[in-house]
């Protein structure tokens, strides 16, 4: 049985006739199966429904129609502990660290929020210290607030306050895209490093073909709120099935650094 | 048409920029690179004239000849209407949450042109189009947050191109876009600096869409150029260690299609990170994070050529190819 398994799913927006897609809906007739311990990864065009499609995964958004089950069981289903239970095994790590931390918080009271709120207790200081060493950072951040810190070290913060609740499974929305470079290919390589040792399942959306191809043995490709390809990236990206995810990888491949994989 | 000479920016008693010397061509494509944090922006905002009331600003700006920096206020935003497109960073800070999101871009046209109301809002669509947004009568009646990150950006660029400016400064514009609609636009800025010579400065951590746009490039760190030329060569043949330390740390594409390979493969990080400003050693500025750096980096390097126009300012340069 897979981790996570999404059936048949339709979702639309409030106001449904925005004009987004068939008849309105966002997601139309999406199937899609998480292994536990797994790695995903969401690419395609902007608009296509890689968040939205996330957000109904990890239960932030609800479905109309279909199925979407966590370990087995239908999440529309939950309700009391369950649903709580549910909340705390999946987690998401947002794009813009910046905006996903409330800036008139100080950290250690961002970083405690889940905690609190899913496992009804306060962390102290010294367990939060050890969250944040996970993640490469110092207890310095706690009295911190967010305008006084790097986006690097948001996002860090982020995947923290994720982790704290120990989830079975991480969503990343473009978790980099709003980084540098160089802050980038750390933080890529921290969540690789906590994937390994905590056995995380993880799904992420991204842009960049580069890094989904280093991060996910899985991939997907949406277009116009469907699934439109999916398999293991060395089949999807190796030999493309459509028109489009070639002209996905070419267009990542003129605005790349081509390089090498094996090289360094 | 663009010229900066000993451009000085500085904020609360720290120098934040300082640019010896950068020229750009009509129809040229000029772009600025670094780390977040290396002055990319505030160097653009110098140009644009659209600093924060506590910097001051020293030395040249000159556009087609004329002095920006000694323009008054109303002269300087006239300049940016008409001649000046900008697109900033973050397409939630820009855009006004308050006004769809069509009338932001006929705002733009009307600012600066006096065309008949049925002739805006033809126009508003084509630009739309233009950027490729889906379906743009019915998006352009949406407010920004009903936009996806991606159409939000495209929406941005679509008001930055709308008055036809001569002269375009693009800070990170496509970062939250997919590939395909990224090569689009940036094809599109290509295209209109080529049909109708619109320069362009064009600001971006990631050298690969730098070297898709650009003819040449500049290194920026510590709000200084550390290395700049012809894109080609500075990404063949970098001399300067911190271009070098860029180029590594790039996710890029694996090659020959090996996929399998490039799972799992760590990427490669700059050491440290950027000081704030203020706090950056003497001599290179690089140097407390250089795998390099020997004695001689705590004095400043002097310029050095390696021709074609290809400069760099470093002690221990990386060996050419
Ligand atoms: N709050 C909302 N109300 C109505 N429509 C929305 C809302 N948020 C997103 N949409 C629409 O839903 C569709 C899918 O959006 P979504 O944010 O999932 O796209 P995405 O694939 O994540 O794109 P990007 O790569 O640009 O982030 C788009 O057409 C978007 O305009
Ligand atoms: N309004 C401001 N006041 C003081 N310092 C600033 C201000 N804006 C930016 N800085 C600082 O100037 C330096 C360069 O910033 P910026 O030009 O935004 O870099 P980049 O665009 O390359 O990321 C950074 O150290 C930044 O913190
Ligand atoms: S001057 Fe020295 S410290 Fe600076 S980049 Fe070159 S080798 Fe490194
Ligand atoms: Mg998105
Ligand atoms: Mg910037």
């Amino acid at each position: 049985m897979a981790l996570v398994e999404v059936e048949n799913m339709w979702f639309h927006y409030p106001r449904a006739r925005l004009g987004a897609g068939v008849e309105g809906w966002t997601l139309q007739d999406i199937s899609v199966q998480v292994q536990a311990q797994s790695t995903l990864g969401i690419v395609g065009e902007s608009g296509s429904g890689k968040s939205t499609l996330i957000r109904v995964m990890c239960g932030l958004l609800r479905h109309q129609r279909g199925v979407v089950r966590f370990d087995g069981r239908d999440i529309a289903g939950l309700s009391g502990r369950d649903a709580v239970d549910r909340r705390q095994r999946n987690q998401m790590v947002f794009q813009n660290p910046r905006r996903s931390l409330d800036p008139r918080m100080t950290i250690r009271r961002s970083l405690s929020e889940p905690v609190r709120a899913l496992l009804d207790r306060s962390p102290d200081d010294t367990e939060m210290t050890g969250w944040l060493e996970r993640v490469g950072l110092g207890p310095d951040v706690l009295p911190r607030f967010p305008h006084q810190l790097s986006g690097g070290q948001l996002q860090r913060i982020g995947i923290a306050r994720s982790l704290s609740v120990n989830p079975t499974i991480l969503y990343a929305d473009e978790p980099v895209s709003a980084l540098d470079v160089s802050v980038q290919a750390q933080v890529l390589n921290l969540l690789m490093d906590l994937r390994e040792q905590l056995g995380l399942t993880l799904v992420m959306v991204s842009h960049d073909l580069g890094v989904v191809s280093r991060m996910c043995a899985e991939i997907v490709v949406m277009r116009h709120g469907a699934v439109i390809e999916s398999g293991p990236t060395e089949v999807v990206l190796g030999a493309p099935a459509t028109d489009y995810t070639r002209a996905l990888l070419h267009a990542a491949r003129a605005a790349s650094l081509e390089r090498e994989g094996a090289e360094g | 048409m663009l010229e900066l000479d000993d451009l000085r920016v500085h904020i609360g008693g720290h120098e934040i920029v300082h640019i010896e010397h950068l020229s750009l061509e009509p129809g040229s494509r000029l772009g600025l690179v670094g780390e977040s944090g290396s002055g990319k922006t505030m160097t653009a905002k110098a140009v644009a004239g659209l600093l924060p009331d506590e910097a001051r600003v020293s030395g040249s700006v000159r556009f087609n000849g004329r002095e920006l920096l000694a323009m008054n206020d109303r002269q300087m935003s006239e300049v940016r209407g008409r001649k000046i497109g900008f697109v900033f960073q973050d397409p939630a800070r820009s855009l006004n949450p308050m006004m769809r999101v069509g009338r932001q871009v006929s705002e733009a046209i009307r600012v600066h042109s006096e065309l008949p109301r049925a002739a805006v809002a033809r126009k508003v669509v084509a630009l739309l189009e233009q950027v490729q947004l889906p379906d743009p009568p019915t998006l352009m009646r949406r407010y920004p947050h009903q936009l996806s990150g991606g159409q939000q950006q495209r929406v941005m660029i679509a008001a930055a191109i709308a008055a036809d400016p001569e002269f375009l400064i693009a800070d990170e514009p496509t970062t939250a876009l997919d590939v395909t609609v990224q090569e689009e636009i940036l094809r599109l800025l290509i295209s209109l600096s080529e049909q109708r010579g619109m320069g362009v400065l064009f600001v971006s951590h990631d050298l690969g869409v730098i070297r898709f746009v650009c003819d040449r490039v500049a290194v920026i760190y510590g709000g200084a150029v550390v290395e700049t030329g012809r894109t080609e060569d500075v990404i063949a043949a970098p001399r300067h260690r911190y271009t070098a330390a860029l180029l590594a740390a790039n996710p890029g594409m694996p090659r020959d299609d090996n996929f399998r390979a490039f799972i799992g493969q760590r990427l490669h990080t700059i050491p440290g990170s950027v000081p704030p400003v203020g706090t950056f050693p003497s001599g290179c500025r690089f140097r407390n994070r250089c795998v390099a750096a020997s004695e001689a980096c705590t004095a400043m390097p002097g310029v050095l050529d390696a021709g074609d126009g290809h400069r760099y300012s470093c002690w221990n340069p990386v060996e050419g190819l």
